[in-house]
């Protein structure tokens, strides 16, 4: 470790896997309550519960991945130390904290009590698919992002610029800025969708994607030495991405009672969107190609040549499959999205937070980086068990969503939702299969790290 | 003054060869296609280090796109019963994912053409 202050981001990756692992859990429930099992827990958690709990824990756990990652490649890359590591471990607890309430709030408590306990009677911004904390959390968490901000942007601004912290930086200002659109919530239903979309859209295809393109690009730096190649493609890639992405918001506004002039700006850019992903699997091959690739640590290898290839295919591909505005007159809101979005986040934003922990962890936990050793072999059994499973999962939800496209809406009989379900539940139990086996991953992965230092050889 | 394409270094060559190869899978299928046959037939025995090697596999590549992408979904479509919802969830996941593996196959061809390397297609491409 280069600078001491590095050191805070070792408990933001922790809370990052503890989150993960409990988000994963709810995952595999919320599958297998599409299916007939009767295990008593299952029925003693309700859908809409552990739905709120499995997609908002995504939010706050990639969040707490975000952080660790920048605090811990932001001194490095500014080469001074972190302007203030206390206001780090503070704003750490008060996040983990916020993450525990609202968890707690969504399994013990109902939604209505929960949204009247925390007041949102006097500032409604409950409600709304992905935005469900409550006002006092969004607040918290606004303030928690402001902290984040300034405790960067200091760091950078006292240091030395570089492409990695300025985007960095960029990525995570834009976070929070556009934060902001979480407390506003008018009362017309097409307005408040039109701005829900700037928040999630802008975070998720916007400022997380630049997030990921600078942690990629630092891995790559880290394990093939070759700063220069690495900035050139980056500007490129970011160049790409924000080209793409502003107009792109498009594609969330097709139907949802805005003009219909969106339906073609949103279908030309975001053709588009899948150039930064093919761009990024260019970028680290020919990265790799052109270096003396000796890094001993193959886990990190793998995740990170993994990490754009899968991004390509999750984001890029199946993203693509649906966005074209006369598909998306069928495909919307069906099992294609739920394939898209587990796996676009997996491989962009889950592999790339996996890829940075398993770089920084074992220099933070002051282990040697060898090949061959246990905890290593333990990583890479993780890796091939949580992504092949994820891509036969959405492969799963896909096909299910084809189906269901088919049935309810291709056709003249047009069945409706609930009487299609008995003929995708084939493909429910082949997902809960999958699910089984991504959670085997994550324990696998987990308990990579209680091996014994003496056994990491 | 133009470049005479004969005079264009063994790099930039395999970078053409695989960019039309990818340009016939992604925008300009049939045209790119006929423009790296052009090059193939007027270059493959002149060719010799890299550009032959990337000028040969992506020929034989692209041979193996229009058989797995147009002849097998064509046979598909042709043979299966278009009313059924199970021959749509065939098709679109075959041709998804045999499209996306050969474009990927391609991108990692252009990033060793980029670095002046040689690149073999995994079972698509010719063994020398």
């Amino acid at each position: 470790m280069l600078y001491s202050s590095q050191a805070v981001a070792k408990p933001y990756f922790i809370a990052a896997i503890a989150l993960f692992a409990v988000q994963v859990l709810f995952g595999l429930l919320l599958g297998m309550q599409y299916i007939p099992v009767n295990l008593p827990f299952i029925s003693f958690i309700t859908f809409d519960a552990a739905r709120l709990i499995h997609t908002n824990l995504l939010i706050m756990w990639l969040l707490f991945g975000f952080m660790g990652s920048i605090y811990y490649i932001i001194p490095e890359e500014s080469e001074q130390e972190l302007y203030n590591p206390k206001l780090a471990i503070q704003l750490f607890w008060v996040f983990l904290s916020l993450t525990i309430i609202t968890f707690l709030g969504y399994l013990l408590l109902s939604y209505a009590t929960f949204a009247k306990i925390t007041g949102n009677q006097f500032f409604p911004t409950m409600g709304r698919e992905y935005l469900e904390q409550p006002t006092i959390i969004k607040l918290g968490l606004f303030i928690v992002l402001c902290g984040f901000s300034y405790n960067i942007a200091m760091t950078v601004l006292h240091g030395r610029k570089g492409m990695i912290n300025l985007l960095l930086l960029a990525g995570i200002v834009g976070t929070t800025i556009i934060f902001l659109m979480a407390f506003y919530n008018p009362s017309n239903l097409v307005v408040a969708k039109y701005y829900r979309w700037w928040l999630i859209h802008f975070w998720i295809e916007g400022t997380w994607e630049l997030i990921m393109e600078a942690i990629l690009a630092y891995v790559i730096y880290k394990i093939t030495g070759d700063r220069k190649i690495v900035e050139k493609w980056l500007y490129i890639i970011v160049a790409v991405t924000l080209t793409t992405t502003i107009l792109g918001i498009g594609h969330h506004y097709y139907w949802i009672g805005v003009s219909e002039y969106w339906q073609w700006v949103g279908t030309v850019f975001s053709i588009f969107e899948i150039l930064p992903f093919f761009f990024m699997v260019l970028f680290v091959f020919n990265v790799v190609n052109c270096t003396k690739c000796q890094y001993s640590n193959k886990a990190v290898k793998l995740w990170a040549l993994s990490t754009p290839i899968m991004a390509f295919l999750g984001a890029g591909v199946l993203g693509f499959l649906h966005t074209l505005a006369p598909v998306n007159y069928y495909s919307h809101g069906t099992q294609i999205t739920s394939a898209h979005s587990h796996l676009a986040f997996y491989s962009t934003y889950v592999m790339i937070v996996l890829t940075m922990i398993s770089y920084a962890m074992p220099i933070l936990r002051n282990r040697k980086i060898v090949n061959g050793g246990l905890s290593q072999r333990f990583e890479i059994l993780a890796f091939w068990l949580m992504t092949v499973s994820m891509f036969f999962m959405a492969l799963f939800i896909a096909i299910a969503g084809i189906m269901q496209v088919y049935i309810q809406r291709a056709t003249d009989l047009a069945l409706p939702f609930i009487e299609i379900q008995n003929s995708l539940m084939i493909l429910y139990w082949l997902r809960s299969i999958g699910g089984v086996v991504f959670l085997i991953g994550v324990i696998i992965y987990i308990t990579k790290f209680l091996i014994a230092k003496s056994n990491n050889l | 003054m133009s470049q005479d394409i004969s005079e264009i270094p063994d790099r930039k060559m395999a970078i053409i060869a695989e960019s039309l190869y990818l340009l016939n899978l992604l925008i300009l299928p049939g045209i790119a296609f006929l423009v790296l046959v052009w090059l193939f037939i007027k270059y493959d025995n002149i060719s010799i280090g890299i550009s032959g090697c990337h000028l040969r596999q992506t020929f034989s590549a692209s041979i193996w796109v229009g058989l797995l992408l147009v002849l097998v979904t064509w046979v598909m479509l042709s043979t299966m019963n278009h009313d059924s919802p199970y021959t749509w969830m065939i098709i679109i996941p075959y041709f998804v994912i045999c499209h996306s593996a050969l474009v990927l196959l391609g991108i990692m061809g252009l990033a060793k053409a980029l670095a002046g390397k040689k690149f073999h297609y995994p079972i698509i491409g010719p063994s020398s």
